[in-house]
């Protein structure tokens, strides 16, 4: 299994932007940029609670915490809770 | 049920006075935060807030007949300082916040086509306001960009707005649209509190109702229906920013159970978009058990997406009947029918849908039959209002035919602000032209889509043109080779913008990757809405119409034949 970092990327690129031509990395801004718009925060966010094992409570993130893969990591590190 | 405690049997000749009439000590707006962060304030503490803006903008100079808009996060400050500019006797009017990094120049160009038409004397944003964007907000040569202080000096509630009538504009809400084509919708005291009145009665409104909300504010769901609805019938409202509920959907759920509301509105969308973005583990707790109705407005209503919304949260207390329909519009104040909230739910009917595609005609099939397709209801007209379906020529079509919804209200616009020339087109011999495709069945209304081209995604209305006219701008896109169409996604539950562009020369299909991203960037930045599919084509590709423009029809079909997966199959029904 590849690092999660990369697998949050994979699946950005297949499953939001379904474009796996564009050219994204972990300091690629996704929200600011107009890559990702507000209803895609959603997928993007399960599968970071999913691939870092934690539960990101309700109020405690916002849309510039998820603006680079890196950015994301470092908020579910910040604010998850580890899953029951 | 309505009854002798509630409110809503006064009658007020305006805002500012069924304001005025609640009890202090009634709880109005909760601005939840988080499980553990909420603001809230009792109708008495909002009127000292209102009052303490009305003072200030009085000190610059505000007075009764002058525009203010107001560019401020969702939340109780932006409330009180609508009501606050009302309290003088001028007209407010909410346009969107920048949610995101918007670039600079996009949002000078956004901004500039609302505020030159509204002539606003004031322009208002909040302390948090983007700097770099400050300066870029554009305003005629009368007008004052103000930032206003998050805390202002209390004020005591006086009786005040004696001086206005029902008769005189209360504030402007902008009918959905992309910025640049955004109307200005100018309501009157009278037609907003007769919209209340009937929208009350509708929905059997209560004094037990409690209702949730997420929904924006320059928009007339949230404007109308969880904003003046509470304020004129002393009810209380929990709300969230918009942006929260989109990320985390589930907390829509969280929050009315916890605080037991009762009403909600959504689009359509966000039916599907909650049943299937909320993980079984994290559905513990959840008891929707208080709410009685959750209306279902702004988008067509689909079966599919009230079945899935229901089967994902019987379990935890919705009753089967709590989803019910509404059609709206942001020129008859808000809603024109609503669905029986005592009924088993919005009447369905199934058509034989060759002949709705093809004929117009409605034809009742069984369920069962080949091609048959499942409609959903909106309900009955208001009280006061009546509905025509009309053809191309605006000849009456009665019963069960498809054409243009036509709407005749008392509760109707006063005009487009400053637009008489879309005001004339818009209203005809006291008929406003919706613009909306259906037909009427058994005294209901059947909503099936737009007459133009419109893609409405997730509640916002997106005007092809605006998509096509950035994607050409692009110096790699071959001008006015761009076709932009909408196209249903089941999974998001709502319509997502497809986008085919011819590129100007071969030798730029090797840049496709990067160019993609600039056109999408583009498109973010100056609609606020992402691009779905994109798909950059050689030259020569996009079909043109006999009068050398491109043909949207005949390229989506060719589009659709190279893509077929593009389709995503449905219930849904493509005019």
């Amino acid at each position: 299994m590849s690092d999660p970092k990369a697998q949050m990327i994979e699946f950005i690129l297949k499953g939001i932007i379904r474009s796996p031509r564009t050219p994204i990395d972990e300091k690629t801004p996704l929200v600011s940029s107009g890559l990702v718009d507000s209803l895609a925060l959603v997928d993007i966010l399960l599968k970071l609670e999913e691939l870092t094992d934690t539960r990101i409570p309700i109020g405690k993130i916002q849309a510039k915490d998820l603006d680079t893969v890196e950015t994301m990591f470092s908020s579910a590190l910040r604010v998850g809770k580890p899953r029951k | 049920m309505t009854g002798p405690n509630t409110p809503l049997v006064q009658h007020f000749k305006s805002l500012v006075y069924a304001l005025g009439a609640a009890p202090a000590d009634r709880p109005f707006v909760t601005m939840w935060k988080s499980a553990t962060e909420a603001e809230a304030v009792t109708f008495g503490v909002f009127r000292e807030r209102a009052r303490s803006h009305a003072q200030y903008f009085g000190s610059l100079g505000l007075k009764k007949g002058d525009t203010v808009i107001l560019i401020m996060p969702q939340g109780i400050q932006l409330m009180s300082a609508f009501v606050g500019v009302m309290l003088l006797g001028a007209i407010p009017a909410i346009l969107a916040y920048p949610n995101h990094k918007v670039e600079p120049a996009k949002y000078h160009f956004g901004l500039a086509g609302v505020s030159a038409n509204l002539k606003a004397t004031l322009t208002v944003v909040d302390k948090g306001f983007p700097e770099d964007l400050l300066s870029h907000i554009a305003l005629h040569a009368n007008s004052r960009l103000v930032c206003c202080e998050n805390e202002l000096p209390s004020q005591p509630w006086l009786e005040s707005g004696d001086d206005v009538e029902a008769t005189e504009l209360a504030f402007i809400q902008h009918s959905a649209g992309t910025t640049g084509l955004q109307k200005g919708v100018a309501l009157t005291h009278g037609a907003v509190l007769r919209q209340i009145k009937h929208l009350a009665a509708a929905i059997r409104l209560s004094s037990e109702d409690r209702i949730y909300s997420w929904l924006p504010l320059y928009h007339d769901m949230g404007l109308i229906a969880c904003f003046m609805l509470p304020l004129a019938c002393h009810l209380p409202v929990v709300m969230q920013s918009p942006m929260e509920w989109v990320m985390q959907p589930r907390s829509m759920l969280e929050i009315m159970s916890m605080e037991r509301c009762t009403l909600a509105w959504v689009p359509n969308f966000a039916l599907q978009f909650m049943a299937r973005r909320t993980r079984p583990e994290d559905s513990y707790g959840i008891d929707l058990s208080s709410v009685r109705a959750l209306i279902n407005c702004s988008e067509p209503v689909r079966a599919s997406s009230i079945d899935e919304f229901v089967s994902a949260f019987s379990n935890h207390g919705l009753h089967r009947n709590a989803v019910h329909s509404c059609y709206a519009m942001a020129e008859t104040v808000f809603a024109v029918t609503q669905s029986d909230v005592a009924a088993p739910g919005p009447s369905r009917i199934w058509l034989d849908g060759n002949a709705l595609r093809r004929q117009g005609v409605v034809r009742v099939v069984a369920s069962s039959a080949p091609d048959s397709l499942c409609l959903v209801s909106s309900g009955r007209p208001l009280p006061n209002t009546r509905i025509r379906v009309v053809s191309n020529a605006g000849e009456d079509l009665g019963i069960s035919r498809v054409g243009e919804i036509v709407v005749q209200c008392d509760s109707m616009l006063t005009g487009y602000y400053n637009r008489p020339d879309l005001t004339e087109k818009a209203v005809r011999d006291g008929w406003y032209r919706t613009g909306d495709l259906g037909f009427l069945f058994a005294e209901e209304l059947y909503v099936i889509g737009r007459k133009n081209d419109l893609i409405i995604v997730a509640g916002e209305n997106i005007h092809p043109e605006d998509v096509e006219e950035i994607i050409s701008a692009h110096r790699a896109i071959y001008d006015g080779r761009v076709v932009a169409f909408g196209n249903y996604n089941p999974d998001l539950g709502t319509e997502e913008i497809v986008v085919v562009a011819e590129i100007r020369n071969h030798n730029d299909l090797v840049n496709v990757p990067a160019i993609e991203r600039e056109l999408r960037s583009a498109v973010k930045a100056e609609l606020g809405v992402a691009v779905g599919p994109l798909y950059i084509k050689p030259p020569r590709w996009i079909v043109k119409s006999t009068a050398g423009k491109p043909a949207r029809t005949t390229t989506r079909e060719k589009l659709v034949a190279e893509h077929p997966n593009l389709l995503h199959k449905g219930d849904h029904f493509n005019v």
